[in-house]
């Protein structure tokens, strides 16, 4: 299992290793006295959208958590950039969406997209904050909703307007933890397009946790799998689709090999103490 | 039937909401119209002493020829509740405030409102005479240590649902203990404090009466207690009915208030 670690930090070639944004090193999580987490090492390199997949409790959100700084590791440590996570966090460097986009209801879409970089930048007024706001909702294609309130917009627009209150911080780095997790079929294709037409405009990098193998392949660049008790990485994936993709891509034919091979990695992932 | 061209491609209708608000109101005021009618009636078939169940008629004829003084009652019990309301929402909110805010504090000072909460506090009436004397001062004391609680509780119930993930936005990028309570946690708690304010608007009107029956030289309580000494039921009666009127009027304030305050909350009657 330790080899197929390094193999997963490994994948690609040594000379762009330095072009890693974030990269973590033997992480383990105990968390009430269970290991959740069991000596990860993971690279993310800059501008690459990677995804982590794996069953249900093999850790995959304790590990984005890590790497958000939510989480201390028990063991090893995570680098983005150079610095520990908390430090990039408050540097704004790392954004975060959950499953739930969990908008502030008394606010409106504008106000709520800004109002993490108001805390976290207090020399901007509050028109800057609505300018930054109007600019990051016209990115995630709300920019005529600005003045609805939450309760007024739907599930998958306000997980649109959480994407834009993440991009609003300018973060290198976009985590995000099941973001479409509750939306319907039709609005996850939808918002997994938009997400990589926001990734290649931004030239963000994007962490996604998820348990869809089609969005895996759709979206992502590299894919981690994850396997259970402990949560360890069992296998990586490259997906050497080409970009721009969009959704005719899950015809290709490679697509379709990839969404088998990524299925069989899953179905090993499974079983406990990782016999893949 | 089936092969009808369907015309009328209008949302169904349910009610229009005048009917509907009619539709609602109607049984409750039409109960309401057959008791009094019954009431009547029973008493002048029964022949039932006036000073036992007075019928409707004698209370209206006593609201009537007691008027002037009922209404100066009446402002005065109202300035009371209205005053203690006041305070007891303050004391309220700002006992939760600090039990969120200051930790230890909080540790400290809510296993001592609970248990607080068990005396009995209608048995402290004579106490804040004792202590107070017979004017606004005791009225007040009296409000505010029945009604603080739920205003406390309602609060702190909803500073403390907040999500966690919001919190762990809110930390990534080094929000402030004081911005996370006031930014978040307060917001967050309006509904639920609107609730517990509606239930103190309630426990509100209980105290002011509590209070002017264990010493008062006036007010509806005071009213309703001289009355029953003197055996005259149907100013008792006259001066409850103005009583009830009161607590409605201060509970629909109190929700009129909430419509202002959190017009994002979810409203019960929209099921």
């Amino acid at each position: 299992m330790r080899i197929e670690t390094i193999r997963a930090a490994g994948d690609r070639p040594a000379h762009i290793r330095h072009d890693d944004l974030i990269s973590a090193k033997g992480i383990s999580v105990v968390i009430a006295r269970q290991l959740i987490l069991q000596n990860i090492d993971l690279s993310v390199p800059k501008g690459s959208f990677v995804s982590l997949i794996g069953p249900s409790g093999c850790g995959k959100s304790t590990l984005l958590k890590v790497l958000a700084g939510l989480v201390q590791p028990t063991q090893g440590s995570v680098s983005i950039a150079g610095l520990a996570p908390v430090e990039a966090a408050r540097k704004r460097m790392i954004g975060l969406v959950f499953q739930d986009a969990n908008l502030l209801p008394w606010k409106n879409a504008v106000d709520n997209a800004s109002m993490l970089l108001g805390i976290a930048d207090k020399s901007l007024s509050r028109s800057d904050l609505r300018a930054r706001g109007q600019e990051m909702l016209e990115l995630v294609g709300l920019g005529d909703s600005a003045h609805k309130r939450p309760n007024e917009l739907s599930g998958g627009m306000r997980q649109r307007v959480a994407i834009a209150r993440a991009l609003a911080l300018d973060p290198a780095v976009l985590l995000m933890d099941e973001p479409f997790g509750a939306l319907d079929a039709i609005t996850r294709d939808s918002m997994g397009q938009s997400l990589l037409e926001i990734w290649q405009r931004t030239g963000k990098t994007i962490v996604l946790v998820t348990h869809s193998i089609d969005e895996a392949i759709h979206l992502s660049r590299h894919v981690h799998v994850l396997g259970i008790k402990p949560g360890r990485i069992t296998e990586s994936l490259d997906i050497a689709l080409p970009y721009p993709r969009d959704l005719s891509v899950t015809e290709d034919p490679e697509f379709v090999r990839l969404v088998v091979q990524l299925r069989t990695m899953l179905r090993s992932s499974h079983q406990p103490g990782g016999a893949s | 039937m089936s092969d009808q061209p369907i015309t009328d491609l209008s949302e169904p209708r349910l009610a229009s909401s005048w009917s509907a608000a009619t539709g609602s109101w109607l049984p409750a005021v039409i109960l309401l119209l057959v008791t009094i009618v019954l009431w009547e009636a029973a008493v002048r078939i029964f022949a039932i002493s006036a000073f036992i169940i007075p019928a409707p008629s004698e209370i209206a004829k006593s609201l009537a020829a007691q008027w002037g003084t009922l209404m100066q009652a009446t402002l005065v019990t109202a300035g009371e509740i209205l005053f203690g309301f006041l305070v007891s929402v303050v004391v309220g909110i700002a006992i939760a405030l600090v039990i969120v805010r200051f930790d230890w504090l909080g540790r400290a000072l809510y296993p001592l409102v609970v248990l607080f909460q068990n005396v009995p506090k209608v048995a402290l009436a004579p106490i804040f005479i004792l202590w107070f004397g017979y004017g606004l001062a005791p009225k007040i004391g009296l409000i505010l240590v029945i009604a603080f609680f739920p205003v406390t509780l309602s609060m702190l119930a909803g500073m403390q649902s907040v999500d966690r993930s919001l919190l762990a936005l809110m930390n990534s990028v080094g929000a402030s203990p004081t911005q996370i309570l006031f930014r978040i946690r307060v917001p967050h708690s309006l509904p639920n404090l609107m609730a517990g304010t509606k239930i103190a608007a309630t426990l509100s009107v209980i105290g002011a009466i509590v209070g002017e029956f264990a010493g008062a030289s006036d007010g509806l309580g005071y009213v309703i207690q001289f009355a029953s000494t003197q055996l005259d039921t149907a100013l008792v009666f006259a001066a409850l009915l103005l009583v009830s009127v009161l607590g409605i009027a201060f509970y629909y304030a109190a929700e009129i208030l909430e419509r202002i305050v959190v017009p994002w909350a979810p409203k019960f009657s929209q099921s």
